[in-house]
């Protein structure tokens, strides 16, 4: 039987495969949009045929007799708060619009939970003839979805709280308070798992309360700001050494501890506690005095220094000419360097080379400042 | 079985799986991994036929097991049977078995990981690097590739890796700009390209010929035109290949189309495509930039465009269907010879050639709408239209035909 809204929605199947004759046709043997069609038509015909098997859900107009008992005609499963929930996050979003984009985002995000949760009730209200069954359908549709971002995020809570706690708390305060923390979680689960006839009541109020403190403690911290240190290596843009000049600032001094890729380089560089300098190259089994980069491509290599002396490693690959006009220019060399490494320490650095070793005048090389004949030829085809 | 439409049904899904089936049974499949042509290959080979094996039989029971239940207890208006809770004979017994056949796959499959990433035994180093899209490869000129396989000066080609048959070479993948995966079936299994990482692959080929890929990680618009070559060469044929890469730049001769082509290479061409030992009307070594016009930074060499036989991303033959099929059916003993042949100009595709020339945007879809740049600061992802006369395609063609 071919039921009212199938018909709608098979004629609108039809139409995306005409659709979609028309758009190759018109396009030039273009596929993309006959594809997008087709798949269009795919969905159409398929929720047609679903609606021709459910007979669009409806009991026949002429049988009166189940029109008493028939879904339309259940009552409302109870109050619902979505359409209030719905109102706030309009609020929310009309709110971001004018503040700010993050605010906005929230709304949206919250408004199409909202909807969607409100649209999902109304329609489990009336889902079946059974009221007990619209009860019961609501939660099996929407647990699925609704306890696993209910726990994401409560967990994103929990770990955003401790880590304000920990960005807070000296480096190693925060190794002793995770460690006792992980204990005191560790004692209590037991304690709980061992006693299985523990008011359930109970355990939720002491997480509740624990959840709470750890909330608050997070957001204490938070206003409270980040361990001196990390302030002032943000101020540092997160200890990127940009120059090869000297060494100034924080960062400098603790070259090591750069946020930088310490795998998968194109190369380690390694200063020996006998001032050699040699290269140690991923497929490369010996220690290379030579190494190759792509042209164009971002290229990390890392720094070991293994001497006793806070050393630099410099990549030199050729020079800029600007033409300031009048006949005079300005020569700038093009390096990369690292800022000073101490004993043991490691810094890496990423450098894009545009043009190829062949097309300057001056090999390309890496060189430690101070150390005679530490050298690396560097390739670039 | 007496409903007529079931029956049909039923015959209709049995030709739709029989259909299926038969697709698997294709004769020219380049890319089939059930063919290998290497050790690498092979060793994947050896893990995935038992591995295939025993999992079609555990498939073959399993859904054999479940249609018997469907159709032995299929309701036919009886009560519902007692229901029962928990069979620890059965249950430790079908935890069992399935734990024995995954240890008994677990063992040769950790041991298959372990010799694919083994590269101590490295005999040739190669630099892969991809990008949108295309694949370029560098051999460095150190350790064994200068000392054992001739190469003094670096080489930069692109779609078609060349290697020397049965000899370990090790791929350093890398991209210049988003996620690419390297994959050549018949040599060796996947390897992602990723920026600011070194990803190690190795290759290894046992019999010469063209071995074909396609880039493996949806990376943009025409990642489905981003396809590379293996050519495997036997040794002599390899170091005449190295020794061709290497030889000095020979300009036309004057008074030619393809001088004329020569002119208008370095006007229109060689901002992006460099062209080893090319120099302007000084004597000027020409040096592209790409970097200044390519988000990627990059464009093919062209330096020995004729010695490749595709173009484009190895998306279209520079042979044309005859030429081709030449090299491509070749005997191992012979494939080396009419490899290194090239490209000549009665086997040059010259239609692609020319299509592409008078608009590669038309042929291979990318970004390069003059007026969609801003995100990009003006720079395109692809090779624009350039706008050349037929005139200037003929010259442009003569120009490239000799650069071999």
């Amino acid at each position: 039987m071919i039921t009212t809204s199938s018909k709608l929605l098979y004629g609108l199947g039809a139409g995306s495969l005409a659709a979609g004759f028309v758009w190759f046709i018109t396009n030039e043997g273009q596929q993309l949009g006959s594809v997008m069609f087709a798949f269009l038509a795919v969905a159409f015909i398929f929720m047609g045929a679903i609606a021709s098997y459910t007979r669009d859900g409806h009991i026949l107009s002429t049988d009166t007799s189940a029109h008493g008992s028939s879904a339309a005609a259940q009552k409302s499963v109870g109050r619902s708060l979505w359409p209030f929930g719905t109102a706030v996050s309009a609020g929310v979003t009309v709110v971001g619009l004018i503040s700010s984009p993050g605010i906005f985002k929230v709304g949206v995000a919250l408004l199409i939970a909202m909807l969607a949760e409100w649209m999902v009730s109304n329609w489990a209200e009336r889902a079946s003839a059974s009221n007990e069954y619209n009860i019961k359908v609501r939660d099996y549709i929407v647990h699925p979805l609704e306890l696993p971002i209910a726990g994401a995020l409560l967990l994103s809570v929990i770990v955003l709280s401790m880590s304000r706690v920990f960005l807070a708390l000296d480096k190693s305060a925060g190794a002793i308070v995770f460690a006792v923390a992980g204990a005191v979680i560790l004692f209590f689960g037991t304690l709980i798992a061992l006693r299985r006839d523990v008011n359930r009541r109970v355990v939720g109020g002491i997480l509740g309360v624990v959840l709470l403190a750890l909330a608050g403690t997070g957001v204490a911290t938070a206003l409270d700001g980040e361990r001196e240190q990390l302030v002032e290596a943000a101020e540092e843009d997160h200890f990127a050494h940009r120059g090869c000049t000297e060494e100034k600032e924080y960062s400098d001094k603790k070259a090591s501890r750069a946020v930088a890729m310490k795998s998968s380089v194109q190369a380690a560089v390694i200063l020996s506690d006998e001032g050699v300098l040699y290269a140690e190259v991923d497929g490369y089994e010996t220690a290379q005095t030579a190494i190759t980069l792509q042209r164009s491509n971002p290229s990390t290599i890392l720094f070991i220094n293994e001497t006793d002396d806070a050393r630099r490693m410099v990549l030199s690959y050729g020079k800029v000419v600007e033409d300031l006009g009048g006949g005079v220019e300005k020569e700038t060399a093009l390096e990369a360097c690292t800022s000073k490494v101490e004993k043991g320490g490691q810094q890496a650095v990423t450098v894009v080379i545009p043009k190829p070793s062949s097309a300057s005048d001056e090999p390309f090389t890496i060189t430690v400042p101070g150390v005679d004949g530490a050298k690396i030829d560097v390739f670039v085809p | 079985m007496n409903n007529p439409r079931r029956r049909r049904v039923l015959t209709l899904a049995g030709i739709a799986a029989g259909l299926l089936t038969l697709a698997g049974c294709a004769k020219d499949a380049p890319q089939d991994t059930w063919q290998p042509a290497g050790p690498n290959a092979e060793m994947i080979d050896n893990l995935q036929q038992p591995v295939f094996l025993v999992a079609g039989i555990v498939g073959v029971i399993v859904m054999a097991a479940v249609a018997w239940a469907v159709f032995r207890y299929r309701d036919r208006g009886q009560a519902i049977p007692e229901q029962t809770h928990g069979k620890p004979a059965i249950e430790i017994t079908l935890t069992i078995i399935p734990v024995l056949i995954l240890i008994g796959v677990a063992i040769p499959t950790t041991s298959t990981i372990f010799d694919l990433a083994k590269t101590d035994d490295t005999e040739m180093v190669i630099n892969v690097t991809g990008q949108q899209w295309w694949w370029e490869y560098d051999y460095p000129a150190i350790g064994d590739n200068a000392d054992k396989y001739g190469l003094s000066q670096p080489i930069v080609t692109s779609g078609q890796l060349v290697i020397p048959e049965n000899t370990k070479v090790l791929l350093r993948v890398t991209s210049r700009d988003v996620i690419h995966s390297y994959w050549i079936p018949k040599l060796n299994g996947k390897k992602d390209g990723v920026p600011g990482r070194v990803h190690l692959l190795r290759l290894e080929g046992s019999k010469p010929g063209i071995y074909a890929g396609q880039c493996t990680e949806f990376c943009g618009l025409s990642h489905s035109y981003m396809r590379m070559e293996t050519i495997v060469l036997k040794r002599a044929d390899f170091d005449v290949w190295v020794a061709n890469q290497l030889a000095p730049y020979e300009s036309p001769a004057e008074g030619t189309l393809a001088k004329e082509g020569e002119s208008l290479y370095i006007q229109q061409c060689s901002r992006c495509h460099q062209v080893n030992g090319l120099a302007d009307a000084e004597g000027n070594l020409i040096v592209s930039a790409p970097e200044q016009y390519v988000v990627s930074g990059a464009a093919p060499n062209l330096t020995n465009l004729m010695t490749r036989i595709t173009f484009a991303g190895a998306s279209w033959d520079l042979l044309t269907q005859q030429c081709r099929d030449d090299v491509w059916k070749a005997s191992a003993n012979e494939f080396g010879a009419k490899y290194l042949s090239g490209v000549s100009a009665d086997c040059l595709n010259q239609k692609d050639l020319r299509e592409w020339l008078r608009n590669s945007p038309e042929k291979k879809p990318m970004y390069v709408d003059p007026t969609k740049l801003q995100e990009t600061n003006g720079k395109y992802r692809g090779m624009p239209a350039l706008g050349l006369t037929e005139d200037q395609i003929d010259a442009l063609v003569a120009y490239l035909l000799e650069r071999k």
